[in-house]
């Protein structure tokens, strides 16, 4: 009696470990089958980025906040895979490059907020940001165009802010379709607005 | 009674002289310590420089939010954390410098917990006192290629000034107006689309 019991118990254990080794592979095999298919995006010519340095505006943003949201912007669009090099401001390799779009990123309002308050009262202290951010050709066509926020309302320090404004930035630019619009745009040339694209991403 | 008043006299004169020679070795101390002030060394650009600091972001192969020893040396600014190759800046590639005031919450994540934990809300009367002033020292500094970077850093409060000096005394031009302090602030400030 005990033996059996045993017995079904060591089956049981085995079947799940057999399950979950297959259900593993499956996954890593669906993992590896949409991985090359997100590099190319469709198109034939992949483009590099080169990334500005953010302007304020009007506002009173801290230098620190300038430099966090182009730091960040910089990491979190070359995770994105989707650009073949992701360049500085004044990079003098952009010359060289052929395919090269450049990304304007304008704040448009900002709530400093505070860690000490959102720590005592959950509810009050956030930080907000929100930024406008052009895809811009060469020749100053924007193919993309949206305004992307970053907040931090709970846990985490201010600048953890435009950690996150610069992960939805990238998110905005990586699900938007603005590489087939600037396909369309070189094929038929019409006016500067042809492959703009407004979108609002929270 | 003549006798008595002339030594009363005396006496007083005495005083006074005490006084005097008192207000004159205070005044003489007092204007010791002034020219000792005026007449401090000025920053030796050679002699190394070494502070404990955090660095938030921008340094290339060195993790976000680490702690180690920010030095400057040999017209380079260093940053190492232990055991680790350090990083460094050149400091003739250091375009602006900008010092701010941040406040945050220590403790970190166990500290988090805790005051999660506390019954009846007094996490959150912990959190009124559980929060440090640091200074932020934000860098823009040009690469080999001229591409531009940014570094910031979190240095105990007040030695922000101090590295600020250290560089500015090295050639860095430090910017004209302040970082802004992120303050506490209810206020929206918007800037609308033209």
């Amino acid at each position: 009696m005990k033996t059996s019991r045993r017995n079904s118990w060591t089956f049981c254990v085995a079947a799940s470990v057999t399950i979950a080794v297959a259900l593993s592979g499956r996954l890593a095999g669906q993992t590896a089958a949409v991985k090359p298919s997100g590099g190319s995006s469709g198109s034939g010519t992949q483009w590099s980025l080169q990334v500005e340095r953010i302007d304020p505006g009007h506002l009173d943003l801290a230098h620190s906040f300038q430099v966090a949201i182009y730091e960040n912007l910089l990491e979190e669009l070359n995770k994105t895979k989707r650009f073949k090099s992701v360049l500085r401001e004044g990079d003098s390799k952009a010359s060289e490059i052929p395919d090269l779009l450049i990304l304007k990123t304008t704040v448009v309002k900002y709530t400093p907020g505070s860690e000490t308050q959102r720590a005592v009262t959950t509810v009050s202290g956030a930080t907000k940001l929100t930024v406008r951010s052009q895809l811009v050709t060469r020749e100053g066509r924007i193919v993309l165009e949206s305004t992307v926020n970053g907040n931090v309302h709970f846990f985490g320090s201010n600048l953890r802010a435009t950690h996150n404004l610069a992960r939805n930035i990238a998110k905005a630019i990586k699900q938007s379709a603005w590489q087939e619009s600037e396909r369309l745009a070189r094929c038929a040339p019409v006016n500067s607005d042809c492959g703009r694209h407004t979108s609002l991403a929270s | 009674m003549y006798c008595l008043f002339v030594l009363r006299n005396d006496k007083s004169g005495c005083f006074g002289g005490r006084a005097l020679i008192s207000l004159w070795a205070l005044l003489l101390c007092s204007g010791i310590g002034a020219l000792a002030q005026s007449a401090a060394p000025p920053l030796n650009a050679n002699a190394p420089f070494s502070i404990r600091a955090t660095h938030v972001l921008g340094l290339p192969n060195t993790k976000n939010n680490c702690n180690g020893m920010l030095s400057i040396q040999n017209n380079a600014l260093r940053f190492q954390k232990c055991g680790n190759p350090d990083a460094q800046v050149n400091i003739a590639s250091v375009r602006a410098l900008f010092l701010g005031e941040e406040s945050k919450q220590v403790g970190g994540l166990p500290m988090k917990l805790g005051k999660a934990a506390a019954p009846y809300g007094g996490g959150r009367v912990v959190s009124l006192f559980a929060h440090k002033k640091y200074d932020t020292l934000t860098l823009d500094y040009v690469d080999s290629d001229g591409g531009v970077h940014g570094a910031i850093f979190e240095v105990t409060k007040g030695q922000g000034e101090l590295v600020r000096n250290e560089l500015v005394a090295r050639g860095v031009s430090s910017s004209s107006g302040e970082d802004q302090a992120t303050k506490q602030s209810t206020s929206e400030v918007t800037h609308e689309d033209k």
